[in-house]
This record gives structure tokens, sequence and C-alpha cells, in this order.
């Protein structure tokens, strides 16, 4: 998986410009930096829902900035921060949403497609709530769902924009750890924006950091021993321990 | 047939469309039945049929008034139900209805221009029936298409469907404004034949009318259900819509072009009856209890061709020399109704 010569912004306005990284397939991969540093422009622009400025991103050898919708949508999958609040719906049919690359004009699900979404709910742990009405949920559960629907897209990538901003604390942990398990048992590569830094340092394989409108692929080790963070986070009021690998409030 | 009735996630909504179904046929021969002329319920079957009856006006206000009045209702409220629909998933907004495009405000100037500017150029339409019938279509569907056609030049280049709803909305306040000032300089027979046509009349519409209007109709129906996939996807919203694999451009434009045309063609013949396209679709939500389109698209058709037959049939009420007009009547039903819903049901805001 590789990224050359990507300017990502809005209008002729770019936000980061010349981008060239190559990583590996099947890992967890963390995006940090902060707010406006383009961690949600970067996302949106590989996830294929805004056009780059130039670049591109290629998977496997596919430009997949240059594929369709529907070629896309069977290989990567989205979880973004927009919640997405819809009525009339049961949760098992929210994540049959994840079928929809697949199934013909009318949207029928076949055999396939049941095993795909009862796959998800049960990776998920959300079979408790398969029935109840999307709507009817709390913000940690229906991220949860969110997620499920992704994971019965079943792309080789998924890409996630702050999934756990809304969650609580066992929620946060609990996502983490379902991303993780998708990377280690499925062989999935999972994209994810975060500021839960102390946790993703811990979980990820991989850290895209942005700064200083460049972006730089490291190790979570690399990031720790070379001090990294100490650019990226005001000194004055806060800095990071190594000993610990967490925060602390001057 | 067998997948769509998997669609069917409950008997409930099966029993629902069936009872419906059962309520249109009803309606229908009631429509038929009414008027200020009785005529034997017999009789009405024999002139439908083609047999001679006893009576050579009954054949004529059976066959050239009230069958072709019905068969408007059916086409008006199945047409303008859907597009509300359409409309209001793809604004994500509750109260989106065709007219808020301005496309019906477009057809309004097209007939504004057509009954009352063109007595400016000295064009007198009084006397040439014929003149005066077909102007009158092709003005509102020219209309609506330049509304469209600037709506659809626009649409590409904003990233914001909002901005589309309130481009819309300002498209159709200044239609409205402009419609205003022309009303202000025509004479009176023209104002009066002008505000008769905002008031919206089913009955004014003629058998070789219905050929055309049938067809369009039929077809936009038709390729709504076709769209109600996509429908679907933007529930979620523009950006999950595009990573399900909608081409979010195309189908946008797609959705538009049939709202328009089913709208166009409708306010065309009929003039602007308000408040269908808004109504029907969250009493189908609400009966229904699902937002899945499949299943909306075709609840939405059956209420709305009710609801229509209904108002149809309250607007010559027995006793009643004339006729009421509809648009006032879907507006008295209507908009209790709307208000009902924003106090006592949270579901409106189901879209978000």
């Amino acid at each position: 998986m590789n990224i050359s010569s990507l300017s990502i912004g809005y209008d002729n306005n770019p936000i980061l410009e010349n981008i060239n990284l190559v990583s590996n397939n099947g890992q967890m991969i963390g995006v940090f930096g902060r707010n406006g540093q383009g961690k949600s422009t970067l996302l949106k622009t590989i996830a294929g829902l805004l056009p780059p400025i130039k670049g591109q991103f290629n998977y496997e050898e596919i430009d997949t900035l240059s594929l369709s919708e529907k070629e896309r949508s069977k290989l990567m999958s989205l979880v973004s921060t927009t919640q997405t609040d819809v009525g009339g719906i049961t949760v098992k049919d929210f994540i049959a949403f994840g079928r929809f690359p697949y199934t013909n004009w009318l949207g029928i699900n076949k055999e396939k497609d049941y095993q795909e979404i009862n796959n998800a709910i049960t990776l998920c742990k959300l079979e408790h709530l398969s029935h109840r009405n999307y709507d009817e949920l709390s913000d940690g559960e229906k991220q949860k769902v969110n997620i499920a629907r992704a994971i019965a897209q079943n792309t080789p990538i998924i890409i996630l924009d702050e999934p756990t901003v809304h969650l609580d604390l066992i929620n946060k942990v609990e996502v983490f750890k379902l991303l993780k398990e998708l990377v280690n048992s499925l062989g999935k590569t999972v994209i994810i924006s975060t500021h839960q830094i102390e946790y993703a340092l811990q979980i990820c394989d991989e850290i895209w950091l942005i700064n200083n409108n460049k972006i730089e692929p490291l190790t979570p080790t690399q990031i720790i021993d070379n001090d990294k963070l100490k650019d990226i986070f005001n000194e004055d009021i806060i800095s990071f321990d190594k000993a610990s690998q967490s925060f602390k409030l001057k | 047939m067998f997948p769509l009735m998997k669609l069917f996630s409950s008997n409930k909504t099966a029993y629902l469309a069936l009872l419906l179904t059962f309520s249109v046929i009803l309606f229908f021969t009631l429509d038929l039945f009414l008027g200020s002329v009785h005529i034997p319920f017999k009789n009405i079957i024999a002139i439908i049929l083609g047999e001679t009856t006893e009576k050579e006006s009954w054949r004529v206000i059976v066959l050239e008034s009230r069958l072709p009045k019905a068969i408007a209702a059916i086409l008006c409220g199945s047409a303008l139900s859907v597009c509300g629909l359409q409309m209001q998933t793809l604004f994500r907004n509750p109260l989106a209805g065709p007219y808020i495009l301005g496309i019906s405000s477009g057809a309004g100037l097209g007939v504004a221009i057509f009954i009352m500017g063109l007595s400016f150029l000295g064009v007198s339409t009084a006397n040439t029936s014929l003149f005066a019938n077909y102007g009158l279509i092709i003005s509102s569907v020219l209309g609506s298409l330049v509304v469209l056609a600037i709506l659809l030049s626009i649409i590409n280049r904003l990233k914001d469907i909002m901005t589309v709803l309130i481009l819309g909305i300002m498209i159709g306040s200044v239609i409205t404004a402009i419609i205003g000032i022309i009303q202000y300089f025509s004479h009176d027979a023209q104002l009066k034949s002008f505000i008769l046509w905002t008031m919206g009349d089913l009955s004014s519409i003629t058998t070789g009318q219905l050929k055309l209007l049938a067809p369009v109709v039929t077809i936009g129906l038709v390729l709504s259900f076709m769209v109600s996939k996509s429908l679907n996807a933007y529930l979620l919203g523009e950006d999950y819509a595009k990573s399900l694999g909608v081409n979010v451009k195309k189908s946008r434009i797609v959705i538009i072009l049939i709202t328009s045309i089913l709208t166009g063609s409708i306010t065309a013949y009929c003039g602007p009856i308000g408040f269908v396209g808004i109504v029907i679709p969250h009493l189908a939500r609400i009966l229904s209890n699902t937002s899945d389109h499949r299943i909306l698209i075709p609840l939405s058709i059956l209420l709305g061709i009710n609801v229509l037959l209904i108002a149809d049939i309250i607007s010559q009420l027995p006793g009643l020399e004339q006729s009421l007009p509809i648009n006032s009547i879907t507006s008295l039903i209507g908009i209790p109704f709307i208000i009902w819903i924003i106090l006592k049901n949270k579901k409106i805001t189901n879209l978000n």
C-alpha cells in the first residue's frame, strides 16, 4: 500500500502537500495530529469522498482513487464521526447496509449476505441488540453498530475517522480491541484517526504522524523513543512521560 | 414476485397494503357514483363496459367527467406522494416536498405568463380553447423545466445538498414575486382564470390529456421504485452512501429528474395541489414503521391515491351544485396532520 505525491485539501487550498509513504497491508495504522492538521481530510481523500488535488493512493497495484464508487466500495469501508440518526430501522437491517455493494438492484440479501451480517453481529457482540431499533441505541452502541456495518461490507481496508470520539472509556477500549482482532484474525488493514494516543500507541502497528504540514510513518516504539510527541503537543501545559507512556499535566 | 414478498418484513405491512388496495377500489367506485347528478350504480358499470344506456347524458357525465377525474386523482395522488418521499430522503429534510425545489413555482410562472402575460402582447387566449388547453400544458412544463435546468446547472458545483434546498426556496420566492407583479398588472378575467388554476382542479382534464399523463406518471413511478436502493443508502447520508458504492452525483440527478417530470406534468394538468407530497410519506412511515423505500414507495402510492380520491369525493359532496377547489381540501386535511405530527409524534425527526 503506498501513497505517492498526494496533495490534499479543498479547492486548491492544500492542507498537506506531496505526501509519499509506503506501509504494509494487514496492520493497524493510527493517524495522529492536532486538530486542523488534516487527519480527516487525509482519510476522506483516501476513502474517495474528497477528490485529491493530485497524486495517488495505491493498494496492491490498484489506483484506488480512480475507481468508481461501486468498485471502491468492495475495497474499503468507512466509519466516520458523522452521527447517523435514522429511524424506522432495526440494528440488523442497519448492519445489512454493509451488503449494498454486493446485492442486486433491489437490494435483496442472499444466503452469503446473511452469513456476513450475522458474522459481523457476532464479532461486535451485538446479538442482544439486533432486533432493537437503531435510533433507540446509546451513542456507544450506535458506533459499534456502525463498525459492524463496515465489517459486513467485508472489505480488505477499513477506514475509521475518530470512531471513539463519543464513547466512554470501556467502549473506547472495546472498539480498539475489536479493530485489532480484525487485523489479527482476518488480516484487514485498519486505518484509524484518533486522539486516544495512549491507547493507540499500545495497540497500533504503525502511526502516521502529521505535524508541520508533513506526514511521517513511524512505529509506536520510534515515537516514544525519539520523543516525537513533544513536537506536537505543547510542552508548557502537558508532557508525555516515556516511562509510563502517558501524558502528565504540568 | 417471490423476492418482493420478502420485503414485507412483517405481515402487518402486507395486510396494510392489501387493505389499502381494497379501499382504493372502494373510493374509486364511490368517486364515480357520487356527484350532482344521480346515476344508478348498475348503469355506471354498464357505461364503463361500453354498453348502451337509457340516457346519453349519463354516458357523457361518466366517461367525460367522472372517470377522467377519478383517474386524474389516482395519478396525482401517487405521483405527488412519491415525489415528496424522494425529496424528503434526498434533502434529509422532513418538510421537503415537490414544491420546495421551486419546480411547482416554475410551472406556476409558465402558466401565469401564458394566462395573464399573453394579453399584454395582444394575443387573446379566451376564444381558442384548443390553443389555450395545450398552451397551458406546454407553458407549465416549460416553466418547471427552466427551474430544473437552473438547479441542475448549479447542483454539481455545490458540495452540500442543503444549499440546493435553500436555493430551491429562493427560486420559489423570486418566482412568486414575479407572479405577483404579473397579477398586479393583469385584467380581472385573466386574473380569475389564473387564480382558479392555482386552486387545483382535477375536473378540467380530458381523456386525451390522460393518454399522455398516465404513461408519463407510470414510467416515473416505476423509475422511482428502481432507485429505491440508492434512496435507502441516502438515509445514512451522502458520505456513507458513497462508501456503499452509490454514485451520488448520478443518482442525485436521476432522482431530481424523476421528481421534476412527475411534478411538472401533474401541475400542468391539475394545478398545484399542496401538502399531499409532504404528508403522505410521513403517514407511510408511521403506519409501516420502516424507512425502507422498497416498502415506502408502494405504500405512499396507495396512500396518496386513497387520500386524493377522498379529497375528490369531499369536493363534490351531494347537495353542492359546484365542486370545491381540491387544493383547499388537501390543505385543510394536510396542515392539521402536519401540526399533529410535529406536536404528537417524534417520527418527523426520523430523517434528521
